[in-house]
């Protein structure tokens, strides 16, 4: 049986999905606007009252996805994987070097190439992962000015609402190339995953994939398993199939308050989620 | 013989002949009819063609000319001889103005009285249109001259393509334009409604009810209000003094064939209004040069929100219309103008509740440049050339890194 690593947890293959889904739409609708004459535009433009749609689409498209971040929010501060996921996912100055290196051992200048060694997020990922957080925080706050912009115009001058038009629009190109030149080839067109990183739809990679692309991670699982005390998130799949929990589960005492509250709401909705067999 | 006698047989001789010349006259009818009833009589005219000469006696008495006899009006014919044939064998001219002289005055002053150059003829006789021998009142429905039948009339000639580019006049076909359109569908408007019946001038006539200054006023028997708005509107005024770049109502509206404002294929439907009716002078080269206009409005309208919307097809976007009126465009500098500064804030918010004061402010037709006139428009450049530049090195940065590390994978995998 070939070993496999739990990547994405189905709560957070959901909120891909959503994410997939609702960039998508603001893409397409976004760009139809910018571009009304262009042929893949026909079918919006062909319809009565197609340019509405399109407005009112993006429009709920753009508050999909601030809510998705908004949960992300929660998800990341109170789950313990969620933490955990910001924990690993902090660029440091490893990062710097790790793309250095790969780099020279692309272009043939370290001879042999160099083995490296990334952790769970892999610069790749951490750079995406910054980039979609800056990304949806520019296009959320210029977005809204947009859309409010009786409001806005009311406390501030017009350039400042061109100003946010001009970002809204080229931040947007900027978002669409990074999907498809990044994002694209990391899941996709990477030669060691082609046709695709599946891990979006299964939540699990291989055993190979995790090897180059995470070795350091790799090694703290085989070492935790060996008998070592490493951190875990809330569950890591053995080779068994049995699932091996974290040493010190979150305490009740530790829950009271409202914050905590909230996040019993947040993992209650996590674990129906997860143990939700629909799929 | 006694004087008596002389008297008597001289009386006797008068009074024959004058009989004798009364059957003979062309005061009667069936003298005329005679030959006339032929319908194989024919002649040829002047210009060549084959002309009937046949004459329906019962058309005739229908005709409101029916109780007259036929030397009323074929004054100069008096005996036999016209029917030798030639030209020159008595003048056969028919002089309706012995009666109708208003209608004769008219004409006289009118285009189609004039002998158009290489021409024998005037451009169209009162026969053209009325008729000859049938002529009906211009009340009967089967009149060439009834409301209904006009376009028909004007068509013989106007309509015949042959024609219309013989004698130069015009590249279109108006009666099949005119047919489809707004007026033509109406069948209360006709040619003359417009064009002026016996009167009717050229074009570059001054007079003429289709002259471009007239063209406002013409449209106006019908749209008065409209032309109340539009004298007073920048083109209005522009036009009366006869700036040949200013528009009329057809300008915008077409000419023959003007379409309701709801039909698409109307140059003023809200769906083209912005992408050709206005843009036809206002993004031309030559008139904004001439003007000191520029084609920035266009262009940057092009570029907002409401233009890109617009392009689309969205009709609940704003329009160069929304904005700057319809009939009564006039210049930001005029208080009454909706885009006067002081009217702004009302214009905006007709289609934006509440709009405040400071939404009306500042450049609308900005064009963003950092070399701008509006500091709006520079900041805008700039923030658009930092992210043209963000854009490729952080792109192309990707595209080059991702390369190399396509090109290792693969090249390892070859060996």
């Amino acid at each position: 049986m070939v070993r496999k690593y739990l990547r994405m947890t189905l709560n957070e293959r959901i909120q891909h999905l959503n994410l997939f889904i609702n960039f998508t739409i603001l893409v397409i609708t976004g760009f139809a606007l910018k571009y009304p004459e262009a042929f893949w535009v026909s079918p919006i433009t062909n319809v009565p009252g197609g340019m509405t749609i399109r407005g009112f689409l993006h429009r709920l498209s753009g508050v999909a996805i601030v809510t998705l971040g908004i949960y992300h929010i929660l998800y990341c501060t109170f789950t313990e994987r969620g933490r955990g996921i910001i924990k690993d996912m902090i660029p440091r100055l490893k990062d710097l070097k790790d793309l250095w290196e790969t780099l020279k051992n692309n272009l043939f200048i370290n001879r042999p190439p160099k083995k490296i060694k990334m952790g769970r997020f892999n610069f790749r990922e951490k750079f995406e992962y910054l980039g979609l957080i800056w990304g949806t925080i520019v296009m959320t706050v210029t977005g809204f000015i947009l859309w409010f912009e009786v409001e806005w115009l009311r406390y501030f001058p017009k350039w400042t609402f061109e100003v946010a038009r001009a970002i809204h629009f080229y931040e947007a190109i900027l978002a669409t190339l990074t999907i498809v030149v990044w994002h694209f080839y990391s899941v996709i067109f990477n030669p060691d995953v082609y046709p695709m990183n599946w891990a979006w739809v299964t939540g699990y990679i291989s055993e190979h994939e995790m090897e180059h692309e995470h070795g350091l991670e790799l090694e703290k699982i085989k070492a935790h398993e060996k008998g070592k005390v490493v951190e875990l998130g809330e569950s890591v799949v053995t080779q068994g199939g049995t699932k091996v929990y974290p040493l010190h589960p979150p305490k009740e005492e530790e829950k009271r308050g409202s914050i905590r509250r909230l996040y019993g709401i947040v993992q209650d909705l996590n674990e129906t989620i997860k143990s939700w067999k629909g799929i | 013989m006694g004087t008596l006698r002389k008297l008597i047989y001289f009386t006797l001789l008068l009074i024959f002949v004058s009989l004798s010349y009364y059957n003979l006259s062309y005061g009667n009818k069936s003298f005329c009819l005679s030959c006339h009833q032929d319908e194989s009589l024919k002649k040829q005219d002047s210009r060549g063609k084959i002309v009937s000469l046949y004459v329906s006696e019962e058309g005739f008495k229908a005709s409101v000319h029916g109780k007259l006899s036929c030397n009323d009006c074929h004054s100069y014919i008096r005996d036999d001889k016209h029917a030798e044939g030639g030209e020159k064998r008595g003048n056969k001219t028919v002089y309706c103005g012995k009666c109708h002289k208003e209608a004769e005055k008219e004409y006289m002053q009118g285009l189609h009285s004039k002998i158009p150059k290489g021409a024998k003829e005037r451009a169209a006789q009162c026969h053209d249109c009325h008729g000859k021998h049938n002529i009906l009142s211009s009340k009967n429905p089967k009149s060439k001259t009834h409301t209904s039948n006009i376009d028909k009339t004007c068509n013989r000639c106007h309509s015949d393509i042959e024609f219309v580019r013989e004698h130069a006049l015009g590249s279109i076909i108006p009666g099949d334009e005119f047919k489809e359109s707004v007026h033509g569908k109406s069948g209360e408007v006709t040619c003359v409604s417009c064009h002026g019946s016996h009167d009717l001038r050229s074009l570059i006539d001054p007079k003429s009810s289709i002259f471009r200054s007239n063209i406002p006023n013409t449209c106006g028997t019908c749209h008065p209000e409209i032309t109340k708005q539009f004298v007073e509107s920048i083109h209005g005024i522009l036009a009366a003094r006869g700036r040949t770049d200013a528009p009329t109502c057809t300008t915008c509206h077409g000419i023959h064939g003007i379409k309701a404002k709801v039909d698409p294929n109307s140059p003023v439907h809200e769906k083209r209004i912005a992408l050709t009716t206005c843009p036809q002078c206002h993004a031309a080269e030559r008139i904004s040069r001439e003007y000191r206009l520029t084609t920035k409005p266009v262009k940057s309208y092009y570029d907002s929100f409401h233009g890109l919307s617009y392009r689309g097809g969205d009709t609940y976007s704003a329009n160069c219309a929304s904005c700057h009126g319809i009939h009564d465009i006039r210049p930001s500098s005029d208080p009454k103008s909706m885009v006067h500064k002081n009217n702004l804030q009302k214009t905006c918010g007709s289609c934006h509740p509440g709009a405040s004061e400071n939404f009306a402010k500042g450049k609308i037709h900005a064009i963003a440049s950092i070399r701008g006139e509006e500091f709006e428009e520079k900041v805008v450049g700039w923030v658009r050339n930092i992210y043209i530049v963000l854009i490729v090195v952080v792109i192309g940065g990707m595209l080059f890194f991702n390369f190399t590390d396509w090109l290792r994978k693969t090249i390892d995998r070859a060996h």
